[in-house]
């Protein structure tokens, strides 16, 4: 049985992506950004709003994700992607709940779970302080 | 009549060189790459290769239609006019600018040209995230006056096969500048990083294939500034590494709007640039960059001295 040239073509392209997937993958490219600090998180909100004039911001624990409002009481949510950042300008559709579960060790932990409205966007949580003030603002978007 | 695609002799050249980059990346610049973002634009590249063979039959039947109808014959043996292929390949180059500048301000084609723009990042490996969608679109019909005026098909796909040879090499940050005399005429690294950048400065900017000359000729071009950091990708991040969702999203969110837009704006989704809607509640790359403008200059005639505002105050007139 003859198998067609664009099947055996599309069969050797299939493993050399893996191949360079994993070559990259063992040459540890990449990395996790962090967002720690004000500037950093005012740097991501402007790249999802051009000009967004950040009044305040919370930031995951870890510097993984973050949220950000301004004057006007518009809310960006902010995640980590890949070793980029990628933001929405959050809507009606967004919704947050507050959490403070004891956490693992033995402290209690507020967090903020985040979703986006947009499905592919997903979900976000972010451990951070006065997660319920966040949550009734999205809440009321 | 030449049976010849010079992009299936290029691969093993674009794997070299993405390996290549990919090492320069580990010593020089560890973010230039992500794993799972590569992984999505060679996935890219490949659904492409398939859906260019699965798809490309309507247009090529165009074309041998409309070369029938061609208004220069230039002879059984057309290959063998040496003229003829330079030529055609900077006829088709212009071609490119024209269908790329449509592709990015035309939704419809903007649905099947974003998946090159949809990478945060700026490798070799980006210039592989290529359309799968590119025949549901009207692209075809900027080739048909090359084809009318009686270039062969075979010979503008081949002469396009090398345009995109070409411009696979600039899509790389490890080249900073070219030579000015290449940066004058040629598309180099530095003039498509710009065009790949969602700074308001650099949208919409740069649409040109090989020769850089037709953005300068159509007022379209903007030089690279060292003094501000390029940001990759669209002005709405998928965030997302889902391949078709990657594909399919803009054709999604254009079909969507279609559906619920009242009908007199319904043609207008399809038509009109990305991020025009009726309502006026979304930014157009044009709106985007004209806040930037006037914020800018909000900033900069409130930091300026009286002297460069007021002419009466300034030095020329203070003698």
């Amino acid at each position: 049985m003859e198998i067609p040239a664009l099947l055996i073509q599309s069969g050797g392209s299939l493993l050399a992506i893996f191949a360079l997937f994993l070559f990259a993958r063992w040459l540890r490219l990449g990395g996790k950004p962090k967002l720690g600090t004000e500037e950093g998180v005012a740097s991501a909100a402007s790249e999802v709003i051009d000009g967004f004039d950040m009044s305040g911001f919370a930031v995951d624990d870890n510097g993984s994700a973050a949220l950000a409002r301004d004057a006007d009481g518009r809310i960006i949510l902010i995640k980590r992607h890949g070793n980029k950042f990628a933001g929405r300008l959050l809507d009606h559709r967004a919704n947050g709940k507050a959490w403070r579960d004891d956490h693992p060790e033995g402290r209690r932990r507020p967090r903020i779970t985040v979703n986006s409205g947009d499905a592919l966007f997903g979900t976000v949580t972010l451990f951070t302080d006065e997660p319920e003030t966040w949550a009734s603002a999205i809440d009321a978007l | 009549m030449p049976d010849f695609s010079p992009t299936q002799y290029a691969v093993p050249f674009f794997v070299i060189a993405v390996l290549a980059e990919m090492i320069w990346s580990r010593f020089r610049n560890r973010e230039a790459y992500e794993p799972m973002d590569t992984l999505v634009s060679l996935a890219f590249g490949l659904g492409s290769t398939i859906a260019g063979a699965l798809f490309s039959g309507f247009a090529v039947y165009v074309f041998f239609t409309a070369y029938e109808y061609r208004l220069i014959d230039f002879g059984p043996e057309w290959w063998t006019l040496w003229w003829a292929w330079p030529l055609c390949f900077v006829l088709d180059d212009l071609k490119y600018y024209w269908v790329h500048r449509a592709g990015h301000r035309i939704r419809w084609m903007w649905a099947a040209h974003v998946n090159h723009h949809s990478s945060q990042h700026y490798n070799l490996s980006t210039a592989l995230r290529q359309t799968w969608t590119g025949a549901f679109t009207f692209g075809l019909l900027f080739a048909l006056p090359l084809v009318l005026l009686g270039f062969h098909p075979a010979m503008i796909a081949i002469c396009g096969g090398f345009n995109l040879i070409y411009q696979f090499w600039i899509h790389t940050e490890a080249i900073d500048r070219m030579p000015g005399w290449f940066e004058a005429v040629m598309n180099t690294p530095s003039h498509h990083r710009v065009h790949h950048a969602t700074n308001p400065r650099y949208l919409d900017r740069n649409y040109a294939g090989v020769f850089i000359t037709w953005d300068k000729m159509f007022g379209t071009f903007e030089a690279e500034r060292d003094d501000e950091k390029i940001r990759y990708g669209i002005i709405k991040q998928l965030g997302s590494f889902n391949l078709l969702w990657s594909v399919f999203h803009e054709w999604i969110g254009m079909i969507g709007d279609i559906w619920r837009a009242p009908w007199r704006h319904k043609l207008s989704y399809l038509l009109r640039e990305p991020g025009w809607s009726h309502d006026g509640s979304r930014d157009t790359s044009d709106m985007i960059r004209a806040r930037w403008l006037a914020r800018n200059e909000a900033v900069a005639s409130a930091i300026s001295p009286v002297a460069d505002r007021n002419s009466i105050e300034s030095p020329e007139h203070s003698a």
